[in-house]
């Protein structure tokens, strides 16, 4: 792991200041482009800042959970790939579970796909919803990068069930979709949508995932937050998740 | 008989091509290079020391290469990870990058190149030899040449350039017979056949993917230089 500038860093948070110059809750540039991948029922690349993330939806049929027989089920993977081989922790395939994992809560939680109207039929069949994240560079906050990744995959997901040629459309409830926000602790100062150099200095992390209501919280790293800290992001998550949400507009309406 | 391609090309005809380099701005080189509806991206780290250790060479470099296909690439879904195919890829590339860099100039160090497979329409191992060998030189690695590579072979009974998946699945056979060169003395880096070929129609396939590696070369060579200057 490099640690440059690892003080200079730490002198520029006690100010509140960075050192790409932004203020504590601005974001990197976004872009988002859909249908890159030909073989996908969905498709998108985000770049957040240098940080750039792919992700592809497939739809397929399988066999329902016994537990949950009228419902189809939701399938997610992170791979912290070694195109990215410069992942903060040494223990990258940690990583990659980790970021896999607060992915699938969110969009699980949120309820935004109707698992129910999956099931074709009951015990034997249902769809399958993979959607498969693959990291190409890592500048940090991959966690963000994956989300939206995620979200507008699914938004533009058309698939086809088998037998028919109509491409349908996922049951996704737009009120519904969850947008994480992450913040990065520094020295007792918060910042949101940490780079990597910030990651690598700071103290701890914490993912808030939020849709209508709060759907999924992952604090990192091996420092602490307060209380009134851990209030401060979600509210900020709230402030954020409109701005995130106003990126993909043009995808909502569609 | 085979005597109109399935996308209208001509038969010593390349697919569209888009090449680049530094997409995967953290790492020492980059490259992404897409031919029709098959792309790789391909990222190089290095040199750096040699790890696990009992991999070094105390008189060249050592080239890793891990390639692997993105779950989505294909129509149906790939299980994530390394399969027996993926392992045999990494090691052609590793073999024709071994030619490629002057590893005899880099003794006691590693080179780690990562290609994956975001859209495979065939010739995946021939897009990701090119992409790796761009991603080298991006990274300012010591080179006898860049690699070029195609896949050509035999469907039905015309020897093609550049085949889809849908001509290596043609139901009157089809010969597949992927081919690398270090195009500027013609030296051969990779080469794999399968399929039922005469010997003659083996060295036409042979110098129309010659042929076909000289345009490909060019593009690489455009891109590279589009990043410089």
């Amino acid at each position: 792991m490099a640690l440059e500038n690892y003080v200079y860093l730490k002198e520029l948070a006690k100010k509140g200041l960075r050192l790409d110059e932004r203020g504590y809750l601005d974001r990197r540039e976004v872009n988002i482009k859909t249908g890159i991948i030909n073989h996908a029922d969905g498709s998108a690349s985000i770049s957040l800042g240098n940080t750039r993330v792919i992700a592809g939806v497939k739809v397929l049929p399988g066999v329902p959970y016994p537990d949950k027989p009228d419902e189809g089920s939701l399938v997610v993977n992170f791979e912290a790939s070694d195109l990215a081989s410069n992942y903060p922790v040494a223990d990258k395939i940690l990583y990659s579970v980790e970021v896999g994992r607060v992915t699938d809560r969110a969009i699980r939680e949120s309820k935004m796909i109707d698992m129910k109207k999956l099931a074709i039929e009951p015990g034997v069949k249902s769809l399958f919803v993979y959607i498969d994240l693959y990291a190409i560079n890592n500048d940090g906050n991959l966690l963000d990068a994956a989300n939206l990744a995620a979200i507008a995959a699914l938004l533009t997901t058309k698939y086809k069930v088998e037998g028919s040629e109509t491409e349908l459309a996922l049951p996704i409830d737009r009120d519904k979709i969850p947008f994480s926000s992450t913040f990065v602790k520094i020295e007792n100062k918060i910042f949101f949508d940490p780079n990597q150099l910030e990651e690598n200095v700071s103290d701890a992390r914490l993912t808030v995932g939020v849709s209508n209501a709060v759907n999924s919280i992952q604090k990192g790293g091996d420092g602490f937050f307060t209380l009134e800290e851990v209030d401060f992001c979600v509210e900020k998550a709230f402030l954020m998740k409109e701005k995130t949400k106003a990126l993909v507009k043009d995808l909502l309406q569609s | 008989m085979y005597e109109e391609r399935f996308d209208k090309r001509r038969f010593d005809e390349l697919r569209k091509i888009e090449a680049e380099t530094g997409v995967v701005p953290n790492a020492a080189g980059s490259a992404r290079f897409k031919i029709g509806n098959t792309e790789a991206i391909a990222a190089v780290y290095g040199p750096e020391e040699v790890k696990p250790r009992h991999l070094e060479h105390a008189d060249k470099a050592t080239i890793v290469c891990k390639y692997d296909m993105m779950p989505f690439s294909v129509p149906d879904r790939a299980k994530p990870g390394i399969d027996r195919r993926d392992m045999e890829i990494s090691e052609v590339i590793t073999s024709a990058l071994n030619r490629a860099i002057f590893v005899e100039d880099l003794p006691k160090s590693m080179i780690s190149v990562y290609v994956y497979v975001t859209q495979a329409d065939a010739g995946t191992r021939c897009a990701s030899l090119t992409a790796a060998s761009m991603a080298c030189a991006d990274a300012g690695l010591p080179m006898r040449d860049l690699v070029a590579a195609v896949a050509v072979g035999k469907v039905g009974d015309s020897i093609v350039l550049d085949l889809t998946k849908e001509e290596e699945d043609y139901e009157g056979g089809t010969t597949d017979i992927p081919i690398a060169f270090l195009q500027s003395k013609g030296e051969i880096v990779l080469l794999q056949l399968d399929g039922n070929i005469s010997r003659e129609d083996l060295k036409k396939a042979i110098e129309l993917g010659r042929k076909g590696a000289q345009e490909i070369y060019e593009i690489e060579k455009n891109a590279l230089k589009r990043r410089f200057l």
